[in-house]
């Protein structure tokens, strides 16, 4: 196995307020790893540790016990930066520079030479779509366009690794789209991707790995693949429900007839007896829950019930 | 590279900075009234004998340039303090120190950058200086590499002082720390005839304070034509290798609590 980007050993981090003994556990004994190109999705409600963690991996946080290594190296450490980019949450800017002014200094930050930077930074400007506001002051963006010349900054070293705090945050539906199709760009070019999202739809369509953490602990963690298999059970289409109630089968009404959800071991059974009553069965499905299902049933079990 | 990309972003912000521009634009107005009494007098000049205009004419033009250059302090240090502050207050700290630039090199940059604009400031108060002096029909006769490197030397003690309180408190109350500091090393300075301070106090904030009035260019400032007060090479270099001490250990004390401080949008 190639070795991990980024491998969280048993990290624990308390926060303690001034003057005072009160202390919040903002993690507890988490343990993760995400691989070479791999497309992990970081995943939780808000206040489970998300930021914290991503703090922790950017070397801005410190944690109190546990062992932190990105490319093998300590968090913060320059040979580690060099090969990050990142977006922060709320992408913060110097309002009085443009676009490409601030690209150049991120560059020379980067300890790369910015004079001939132009056609690289023009490249991503048009890649997220800001080509055309290279004059204007980056204060006089929307927030969309702040959080897409966010994600220009983050790619702009080719990174092998990009940490994504909530990159489609303040982006319209088509915004958003257009991010989706960046990161599957990223991933196609086998770039390992780190990404924290409340749009959980979204994050199905790309990651591979998803880590699930809820009030400071690690609730699930492993291939999105097999997270979401779980089920055993089958969803047959079928153009109508038959007169006789069908055993041990929930039937729900669909938008072209209805969806008919038995166990696997029912489901020859099953489409027998609509056949027999003279249904069409339309397809036939294992059943794989969503994202958002698995995500819900691990953080809230109790579906929101006080 | 970092380290002048840094310096420069820095100068760049704080020329735009409004509580300076403000602060600047209060100084200004101050100037421009003390000023109004400068013309005045010299505008009854005609009926005054040379020794009486003088009598009146030189202290108010001291008093103008010890305050500009007392702003001068203040400025450093609340530029120096509010860059950093700025930074942490707005989340740009996160996307800067995520590439690979040292906290030490952000700090340093930070310094630097408040030294730029202090040099502008100081190019504009020698201006100044030459310009109150011939208003007032005095010359200055003193080198003005004094009239440059000292206050440039004490603006970075009181931006370094600055930049490390700033790594602990919030940058209001390190500009009053800083201003409480300015206070305190004018009462125990060696010329003050204060006495509500006991001796051993007095004489321990003199070693721990900043001594502004070593750094001072006025001591050298000769705006008549009476003798030039007389300084050898060693006196200013160890005047200035103390500021620049002071400075340097203020900055370490920084990068090193830096460093070690968790970053977060404040």
């Amino acid at each position: 196995m190639a070795d991990a980007v980024i491998e969280f050993q048993h990290v624990s981090k308390i926060y303690k307020r001034l003057f005072s003994e009160e202390k919040i556990a903002a993690l507890s004994d988490v343990s993760f790893e995400a691989l070479p190109g791999q497309v992990c999705a970081f995943l939780g409600p808000n206040g489970a540790g998300k930021t914290t963690s991503i703090s922790i991996l950017m070397g801005f946080f410190f944690a109190n016990s546990g062992q932190v290594r990105v490319f093998g190296y300590p968090p913060g450490d320059i040979r580690a930066k060099e090969q990050i980019g990142f977006l922060p949450e709320n992408f913060a800017f110097h309002k009085f520079l443009t676009a490409p002014k601030l690209l150049r200094f991120h560059l020379q930050l980067a300890g790369r030479d910015p004079a001939h930077a132009g056609s690289l930074i023009a490249e991503l400007l048009a890649k997220v779509k800001l080509n055309g506001y290279e004059k204007l002051k980056i204060g006089k963006y929307s927030r969309g366009m702040v959080q897409r010349l966010g994600i220009a900054q983050a790619l702009l070293c080719n990174p092998q690794l990009v940490v994504l705090d909530e990159p489609t945050s303040g982006l319209d539906p088509a915004g958003r789209r257009e991010v989706l199709q960046l990161l599957s760009q990223l991933k196609a070019e086998g770039k390992t991707i780190f990404l924290s999202s409340h749009i959980l739809p979204e994050v199905e369509q790309i990651a591979d790995y998803a880590i699930i953490i809820n009030r400071g602990k690690l609730v699930r963690s492993g291939r999105l693949q097999d997270l979401l298999a779980g089920g055993s059970q089958v969803e047959i289409l079928a153009d109508r429900a038959p007169a006789e109630p069908l055993p041990a089968a929930i039937v729900e009404p669909g938008p072209h007839g209805v969806r008919i959800l038995v166990e696997a071991a029912r489901k020859r059974e099953t489409v027998e007896s609509l056949w027999a009553a003279g249904c069409d069965v339309i397809a036939m499905n294992p059943l794989r829950s969503t994202l958002e299902e698995l995500f819900l049933k691990e953080v809230d079990p109790g579906g929101g019930a006080s | 590279m970092k380290i002048r990309a840094i310096a420069l972003n820095t100068f760049s912000g704080l020329v735009r900075n409004k509580i300076i521009i403000l602060f600047c634009a209060g100084c200004i107005c101050i100037l421009l009234l003390m000023l109004t009494s400068l013309l005045g007098i010299r505008a009854v000049r005609a009926r005054q004998n040379a020794e009486q205009m003088q009598m009146m004419v030189l202290p108010l033009i001291a008093g103008m340039m010890t305050f500009i250059s007392g702003f001068g302090s203040l400025l450093a240090a609340w530029s120096a303090a509010d860059s950093v502050a700025a930074e942490m207050r707005s989340g740009t700290v996160l996307a800067v120190l995520a590439r690979p630039v040292h906290r030490w090199q952000f700090l340093l940059g930070k310094f630097l950058g408040v030294q730029l604009m202090m040099f502008v400031f100081v190019l504009i108060m020698l201006g100044l200086n030459y310009l109150l002096a011939w208003i007032g029909g005095a010359t200055i006769s003193t080198n003005p590499w004094v009239l440059v490197v000292y206050p440039m030397v004490r603006y970075m003690v009181y931006s370094a002082l600055g930049t490390l309180l700033v790594t602990v408190m919030h940058p209001i109350i390190a500009f009053c720390v800083v201003l409480v500091v300015m206070i305190g090393s004018g009462l125990v300075a060696p010329g003050n005839p204060q006495t509500f301070m006991p001796d051993w106090l007095r004489t321990g904030l003199f070693y721990i304070l900043p001594s502004s009035n070593l750094l001072s260019e006025t001591r050298f400032l000769t705006i008549t034509r009476a003798t030039l007060k007389a300084a050898v090479w060693t006196d200013h270099a160890t005047a200035l290798l103390y500021g620049l001490d002071y400075a340097l250990v203020c900055l370490v004390l920084a990068a090193w609590i830096f460093h070690s401080r968790s970053l977060s949008r404040d």
